[in-house]
């Protein structure tokens, strides 16, 4: 009697481990219109509302612990901040004085008007709904999808700079794939030295990014600025406009014997406690086809955008 | 423990009420560095409660709605619940729980390996990037949590479910036919 109970057991626990097995191969190979695809998005779709409505009711909790967190880290921040103030003073004069040249130039070359912000995109405002508990998937669901005009691979800002892409939809929400996540890649460039690289991140790490591929033969210090690179060619566009800002260098060493130079990165948007977030809808990363990369697939956990990506 | 339809909707609405809770606001918190996971910890509380292979059923079908929710790679989560609940069941069928820091010790170190069974499923199915050693204190951080969060939630769990445990119900009835003059006090 006991051996057939233990038989039982085993081979039921064999046959839930043969069809996880079974269910993660069936994700790998299927593209992203799949069944078991599908089969997620209507759960997404179901359960959106409900995380939205439950996000609301829980927030006072949720900012209390937030709050407590916040007040430990405040004292070292407004050193921090008191010194960047000072700098920051300095700067504006100079870039006040760049900016009127700017204009000036702008005029002169009949460039559209955009202050910085990549133009013909539409910000679109959308809360934070639902978060992944894992490192392992940096991601995000807000509260506003398809419906809304929202469509894959659009860039996902914050108050304070770059936070990732829309990678899949419903009509009412969508899942952004932050930066910190191990598939993002973004091509970005050093202010003011020009210098190109691939921002990918350090996983297990939301405060760190790493600049990878930069050429060693320009400079990066400690404290510049990292913004998208934004490239076009023929017939492939980046996912990004030129001219987010993704971070600010913390770390810039060089190795002699490396071919490229590899620098660490803060994000400047809040990764780990944002609320809201804007989607840059329209603009030249549009829908898939539309002049954006399709990235390679690298792993199935974002197969429904095509994951792996950037640009 | 004895299912009945009441007890699966009773474990299906626990299950359902975790990943609301954990989607609207445990991943939304951080606490020293890390987003607590009550998943697993709910998996533990009713593999303990119900069982290796109920454990391992619940475990699936969470790991399912937990992968779905996420847009996760499916499967993924479904292979390492079921394990975590088949553990906590097994635990349950060797030992005897007799102590009631036994439920949040077991949660914790089958969170500690849920998560480095993650970690683990990860690599094997590539990444991309560089990682972190933070990693390594993003585990251990998540299982004191675990520890923690099993503190109220295996009671709870247990409290939902009383009138389904075998243990319970055989309680009851001793209490029943005692008599009531030699009834210990």
């Amino acid at each position: 009697m006991y051996r057939k109970q233990v038989r039982r057991r085993r081979a039921i626990l064999a046959l839930l481990v043969a069809a996880s097995l079974a269910l993660l191969t069936a994700y790998f190979g299927e593209s992203a219109g799949g069944a078991l695809h599908g089969l997620q998005r209507g759960v997404l779709a179901v359960l959106a509302p409900i995380e939205e409505g439950a996000g609301r009711t829980l927030k006072p909790g949720r900012d209390l612990i937030d709050w407590a967190g916040e007040v430990m880290d405040a004292k070292g921040e407004n050193r921090r901040l008191r010194r960047e103030r000072d700098a920051l003073r300095r700067r504006l004069a100079a870039a006040e004085t760049a900016a009127r040249e700017n204009e000036e130039l702008r005029g002169l070359v009949g460039l559209a008007r955009s202050e910085g912000f990549p133009g013909g995109y539409a910000p679109l405002t959308a809360r934070v709904i639902g978060r992944s508990p894992t490192v392992w998937y940096a991601t995000v669901t807000i509260d506003k999808g398809r419906s809304a005009g929202i469509r894959t691979d659009q860039p996902v800002i914050g108050p304070e700079g770059l936070v990732g892409r829309v990678t899949a939809l419903t009509a009412g929400s969508a899942l952004i794939t932050l930066i910190t996540d191990h598939t993002s890649a973004v091509s970005a460039e050093v202010l003011p030295s020009g210098a190109g690289g691939v921002v990918k991140p350090a996983v297990g790490d939301p405060d760190d990014l790493l600049l990878d591929y930069i050429e060693k033969g320009r400079p990066v210090r400690k404290g510049q600025t990292v913004i998208t690179a934004g490239w076009r060619s023929d017939r492939l566009a980046s996912l990004f406009p030129r001219g987010i800002p993704i971070g600010r260098v913390t770390e810039a060493s060089i190795e002699e014997r490396a071919t490229y130079q590899r620098v660490h990165i803060e994000p400047f948007a809040e990764l780990r406690r944002m609320d809201l977030v804007q989607v840059l809808t329209g603009g030249a990363a549009g829908p898939p086809g539309a002049g954006t990369l399709a990235a390679p697939a690298a792993r199935a956990g974002s197969a429904l955008a095509g994951a792996g990506g950037g640009g | 423990m004895i299912f009945t339809p009441s007890v699966v909707l009773r474990i299906a609405a626990i299950v359902l009420l975790g990943l609301i809770v954990q989607l609207a606001w445990l991943s939304q918190v951080e606490v020293l560095g890390s987003r607590p996971d009550v998943v697993p910890v709910i998996v533990v509380s009713l593999g303990l409660l119900g069982g290796s292979l109920p454990g391992a059923a619940i475990g699936f079908a969470a790991g399912l709605l937990v992968d779905s929710a996420l847009l996760q790679t499916m499967g993924v989560s479904s292979l390492i619940l079921l394990g975590v609940g088949y553990l906590a069941g097994r635990w349950r069928e060797v030992y005897d729980i007799s102590s009631s820091l036994a439920p949040p010790l077991v949660a914790g170190g089958l969170t500690l390996a849920a998560v480095a069974g993650y970690a683990l499923i990860q690599f094997l199915l590539g990444v991309e990037a560089p990682v972190s050693p933070l990693i390594v204190r993003d585990m251990a951080v998540k299982s004191l949590e675990a520890l923690a969060l099993a503190v109220p939630i295996y009671p709870a769990v247990r409290a939902v479910l009383r009138g389904a445990l075998i243990e319970e119900r055989a309680r009851r009835r001793r209490a029943m036919t005692i008599p009531v003059g030699i009834k210990p006090i």
